[in-house]
């Protein structure tokens, strides 16, 4: 089994030729598959020739030769194989894709793992979630059908051509012209069928994104009264969505209609050939003057054969349409480089953290800085607001201080002492850290608190009653046994954001780092809110919180960004 | 049977021009097909029995049968092409209906006591709905062509070989009735478990890239990296196993097919030493059974492909709420009332809790003051705006409205959604107002010089990614909408929250001088916000 690695898939040109590096890595299953497949075709001629030979040795002689009963019996065993032959095909095409996608879910999440946040800037959640199940597991077909029917396509016809040769060279001849044909029809159909499945699943996106947004919304449009004009606004664009999918589709059925047309009309061409040769209407294209019937049954039966693979091919077609655009999808992944800057695991000085100070520190992705460089200092037992309109970095300073991001210049000192946090695990279990969109896992609430740490029950209802979530855990099904589902499932989304804020007190940290906490919670539960971030340096801790709400409360130290280099300015 | 496949049905049968026009195509294509292959058949071996004598040779008219062979493969190929367009054209105009049907059933109920799960929701009116085109598409077509092209080719049969005939009842009958139940039974059930492995996949991706920070921190990237690799895993080994079930079945159609195969050369070799069937015809009933053979194997999952379209309608069907609402509100329209709401003895629990969150509440509300709500959170503020909206409704009690009407109530809740569209969008909620309109109302909330500095304007896209308003832009941006929709009873939820004092102050002011004689009930912690003439309702 060949093993592929993720420098060697980054360096391809496009999806095509990611999709074939990746399915070398079922070279061996391919292999065998097309000898199967070369077997059943062999099989097909066999049962054709000795049907051919029954029906010719009963038509014209009267008499049973002595072979028949070994033909019987060949013709059924030849028959039993061809029948049992796909049971094998689909064991180890299944083996083959199974073993292609696991090595390409293991690359992305590996590359995932390396990239860290850059991830955020390029993909959203939704995306990559959908690039590891739905798309990912939606290259099969194309691994386990299309790449071995692709092999014999070419192969099968061929020996179909090979066995033709045993009448006359005419019925080949016209096969083999006519072959050709079929890919070249099938490419130019081709080519304008990408264009339209590109622009179809553009739709399908949109369609998509429409119906999830009205649907999280449907209470604005009830209360608008508004809910039949969304319905047929749904409508078009339902209906926007089929015209482009028909547009694909008869693109797609006119290379199917092209391979149905070469077959019939193949069916149609030997007979009508045969028929007036055994008219003597002319004498031309076999082996011998006088014909008999055999060689007719031979030709006819084996005319669609020759076109069978191509046809199977032709049905596979979308999959590989599919698949290279899961492909195109992948590598513009892949082709992401994960942050230069190395991580550091040097530990922190000892005791308690004091002060944190940002010295000209710049965020920023890549190389582009976000806002200006920061210089302040945040100081034990004191909450600092860190405010200022959406979009100016608020919340890249926050991942660059919890040590996800790596700064673009200057430094943090931790005590006095500079230190590199980025990827630091002794700086990163010292944080608690509250994204914008409070994150839990779909899992029990337990889990979703402990995070694979140690703690009672008492623990964690003493940390839920911290943040206001006692109650709601208490009144739920199973307590603390409640599964998450979907995206808070029916959790609204300030009880989920009091849920991520119990666990970040859970775990005690020195610097809490708050991304607009109380963005969710009505106005008793975020007065409530800061009451237990009084609290919280009230024993000690750092506090770094950012929001861009108009209200502003009490904080020790206000930190207004913007985007002119002048106005920053810590202000008590 | 669920609702929604009687609403299949019936949008099936509006499409019934298009549907019945792909049957048809379908069905003059199997048939063109099957009877190439027999015509063909029986040309060449006619004539190569004929040209064993001069005279025969010279006098077979072969133009005829060479004509039919032709014209038979022209409308094989394009019945092909136009029964793949007709049929999918059908399906998909009734699943457009379909999935408008349903989000409109979805926006009939409203889910203030049970909340709409949105991603699921979203989830099966996109690509749920996908597996019921297989009802008619993969299902009804296919069977009935295959019942059909079975029942005649069984026929011709017996037209030429009774006694064959009765040899193929057997094995038809096992390949069309038998094995798609077969089939039914083997690969529905590891179909849907496949179904919710794959979900159960995708909830561990998002739940891995939704969490990216805290896993991160946590150091449990690979943790979770690994769960997502078990449960993809773990589908991967069901998608094998329903491929195998499916080919395993598909094997016993095709054995029973070479079966029928030998039976048919058999006996029509018998037939022809025993002088009952002409030499010219053994070739030509084998090579129908080919041709009837590939129609059935294309049916052969008909079965399965109803139920699997049965079931996705099922499970979309549970989405929309069990029984309808009533609106318990009353409304009267006498002529010389000043317009008023009386709420008597008002109860309402949530099902969820043991206590009523609202009990015995009355009150008389009028155009003459502005009604506030004030109590601490958890007393029912927010429980009594919805009674009033009529988004919850009451156990016990009477709620009258006099010189109402149900669409002049408008409520602006605590959490204003934002669409995905323009701000004008966002604005007008599919209702006209002009540009001037919109503007006057964006200065009343102060959102004016907001919306100036954005790239379009009016026309400038909101949402995630892009411009998101803030917290207090978007309680303000729902009050633009309540000016907008200009109703008489006005309801507001924390419509302040997040905004300062001083601009609350500015806004309320204004909303003061516009309101004038309407009914208003605000619920706020900001006692500081009352006019002096307000009054406050206490629960």
């Amino acid at each position: 089994m060949s093993q592929i690695n993720i420098s060697m898939l980054k360096q391809c040109r496009d999806g095509q030729q990611l999709l074939r590096l990746a399915g070398k890595m079922s070279r061996r299953e391919n292999r065998w598959l097309t000898l199967l497949g070369m077997l059943q075709t062999g099989a097909t001629i066999g049962i054709t020739a000795l049907i051919a030979l029954l029906i010719n040795s009963a038509v014209y002689a009267a008499e049973p030769s002595h072979w028949q009963s070994e033909a019987w019996l060949l013709l059924a065993a030849l028959l039993t194989l061809r029948a049992l032959l796909p049971l094998w095909q689909t064991r180890l095409a299944d083996r083959a894709s199974i073993n292609v996608r696991n090595q390409l879910r293991a690359l992305v999440l590996q590359h995932c793992a390396s990239l860290q946040l850059t991830l955020e800037q390029h993909f959203s959640h939704a995306e990559l979630s959908n690039l590891l199940s739905n798309e990912i597991d939606s290259t099969r077909d194309y691994f386990a059908e299309f790449l071995p029917q692709q092999r014999l396509a070419m192969l099968a016809p061929l020996m179909i051509i090979v066995a033709c040769f045993w009448s006359g060279w005419l019925v080949p001849l016209l096969l083999a012209i006519s072959a050709p044909l079929v890919p070249l029809f099938m490419i130019i159909v081709g080519h304008k069928a990408a264009d339209a499945s590109q622009r179809n699943l553009t739709e399908l996106t949109r369609l998509g994104n429409l119906l999830a947004d009205r649907i999280k919304g449907i209470s604005a449009l009830q209360l608008a009264n508004r809910c039949a004009e969304e319905q047929q606004h749904l409508f078009r664009q339902s209906e926007q969505f089929r015209h482009s999918t028909m547009q694909v589709l008869r693109l797609a059925f006119l290379s199917g209609t092209l391979l149905e047309f070469f077959s019939a009309i193949s069916i149609a061409m030997v007979a009508v050939y045969l028929g007036l040769l055994y008219l003597d209407k002319y004498q031309i294209g076999m082996w011998l003057d006088t014909l008999s019937l055999s060689h007719g049954i031979f030709l006819l039966m084996l005319a669609p054969e020759f076109y069978l693979p191509l046809r199977r091919l032709g049905t596979l077609y979308h999959a590989r349409a599919d698949a290279s655009s899961v492909a195109d999808h992948l590598l513009k992944l892949l082709q992401q480089q994960p942050p230069t800057q190395p991580a550091d695991s040097r530990p922190l000085p000892r005791g308690e953290i004091t002060e944190v100070s940002l010295q000209k520190l710049q965020t920023g992705y890549a190389d582009s800085p976000i806002g200006q460089a920061h210089s302040f200092s945040l100081t034990r037992g004191q909450i600092t607001l860190l405010s200022g309109p959406s979009g100016i970095g608020k919340s890249t300073l926050l991942d660059t201080l919890a040590g996800l991001l790596p700064p673009l210049a200057g430094q943090l000192e931790v005590n006095n002492s500079a230190i590199n946090v980025y990827q630091n695990p002794h700086w990163q279990q010292r944080i608690g850290y509250m994204a914008q969109q409070p994150e839990l896992l779909f899992d029990s609430i337990r889990h979703n608190l402990c995070l694979g740490r140690r703690f009672t029950d008492a623990q964690l209802f003493d940390a839920l009653k911290q943040a206001r979530a006692d109650h709601l855990v208490a009144e739920l099904p199973k307590q603390l046994d409640y599964q998450i589902s979907d995206s808070g499932g029916f959790l609204s989304g300030g009880q989920a954001q009091r849920i991520a804020l119990a666990r970040v007190f859970l775990h005690q940290p020195d610097l809490l780092l708050l991304d607009e906490p109380t963005a969710n919670l009505d106005q008793d539960n975020a007065d409530a809110f800061m009451a237990g971030l009084q609290q919280f340096t009230a024993n000690g801790g750092i506090v770094l919180i950012s929001s861009h709400r108009d209200a502003i409360t009490q904080f020790d130290q206000i930190i207004q960004l913007s985007a002119d280099p002048s106005s920053e300015a810590p202000h008590a | 049977m669920p609702k929604l496949v009687t609403r299949y049905f019936q949008l099936l049968w509006q499409q019934r021009g298009m549907a019945s026009l792909g049957l048809l195509l379908a069905i003059i294509t199997a048939l063109s097909g099957i009877a190439l292959l027999a015509v063909s058949g029986w040309f060449i071996s006619a004539t190569a029995v004929a040209g064993l004598t001069l005279s025969a040779a010279h006098g077979f008219n072969y133009f005829a049968p060479g004509a039919v062979v032709r014209g038979l493969s022209i409308s094989r190929t394009f019945g092909r092409y136009g029964e793949r367009l007709a049929t999918h054209e059908a399906t998909f105009r009734v699943i457009s209906h379909l999935r408008s049907d349903m989000f409109a059933a979805l926006a009939r109920h409203n889910w203030q006591e049970q909340p709409l799960n949105s991603h699921e929701a979203s989830g099966r009116l996109l690509d749920d709905i996908r597996h019921a085109e297989a009802l008619y598409l993969s299902a009804l077509v296919p069977g009935f062509v295959m019942l059909l092209s079975s029942l005649l080719y069984l026929a011709t049969i017996a037209l030429f070989l009774p006694s064959l005939a009765l040899w193929l009842i057997l094995p038809v009958f096992i390949s069309v009735v038998l094995i798609p139940m077969l089939y039914l039974q083997r690969v529905l059930q590891p179909q849907n478990n496949l179904h919710q492995q794959r979900n159960r996949q995708w909830s561990d991706a998002h739940s891995l890239f939704s969490n990216l920070r805290t896993l991160i921190l946590f150091d449990r990237l690979s943790h979770q990296g690994e769960t997502l690799t078990d449960s993809a895993h773990l589908a991967d080994t069901t998608e094998q196993q329903t491929s195998n079930a499916r080919q395993q079945v598909l094997i016993i159609n095709q054995l029973v097919h070479a079966a029928m195969l030998l039976l048919v050369l058999w006996q029509g070799l018998n037939g022809l030493a025993a002088g009952e069937l002409a030499g010219t015809l053994v070739f030509m009933l084998l090579l129908l059974t080919l041709g009837v053979q590939e129609v059935i194997v294309t049916g052969s999952s008909a079965l399965a492909a109803f139920a699997l379209g049965y079931k996705a309608l099922e499970r979309i069907d549970q989405l929309s709420p069990a029984k309808p609402q009533r609106d318990l509100r009353l409304f009267n329209e006498p002529k010389h009332h000043q317009p008023h709401i009386v709420m008597q003895a008002v109860q309402y629990r949530y099902p969820s809790r043991q206590a009523a969150t609202l009990s015995d509440f009355n009150a008389t509300l009028d155009a003459d003051h502005w009604y506030w709500l004030t109590s601490p959170s958890g007393q029912g503020k927010t429980t009594l705006l919805q009674l009033l909206a009529g988004r919850l409704q009451p156990q016990q009690g009477k709620m009258t409205y006099t010189g109402l009407t149900a669409n002049q109530v408008a409520m602006m809740p605590q959490q204003v959604s934002l669409l995905q569209g323009t701000l004008r969008f966002n604005l007008c909620l599919h209702h006209d107002f002009s540009d001037a309109q919109l503007w006057q109302a964006l200065q009343t909330v102060e959102l004016n010089d907001w919306a100036k500095q954005l790239p379009q304007q009016l026309d400038t896209w909101l949402g995630a990614g892009t411009q998101l308003p803030s917290g207090g832009e978007l309680k303000r941006l729902g009050l633009a909408r309540l000016l907008l929709l200009d109703r008489s009873v006005i309801l507001m939820d924390e419509p302040t929250a997040g905004i300062d004092t001083e601009r609350s102050q500015r806004i309320l002011e204004r909303l003061r001088q516009r309101w004038s004689q309407r009914i208003i009930v605000i619920s706020s912690h900001d006692i500081r916000l009352m006019a002096a003439d307000d009054k406050r309702l206490s629960l």
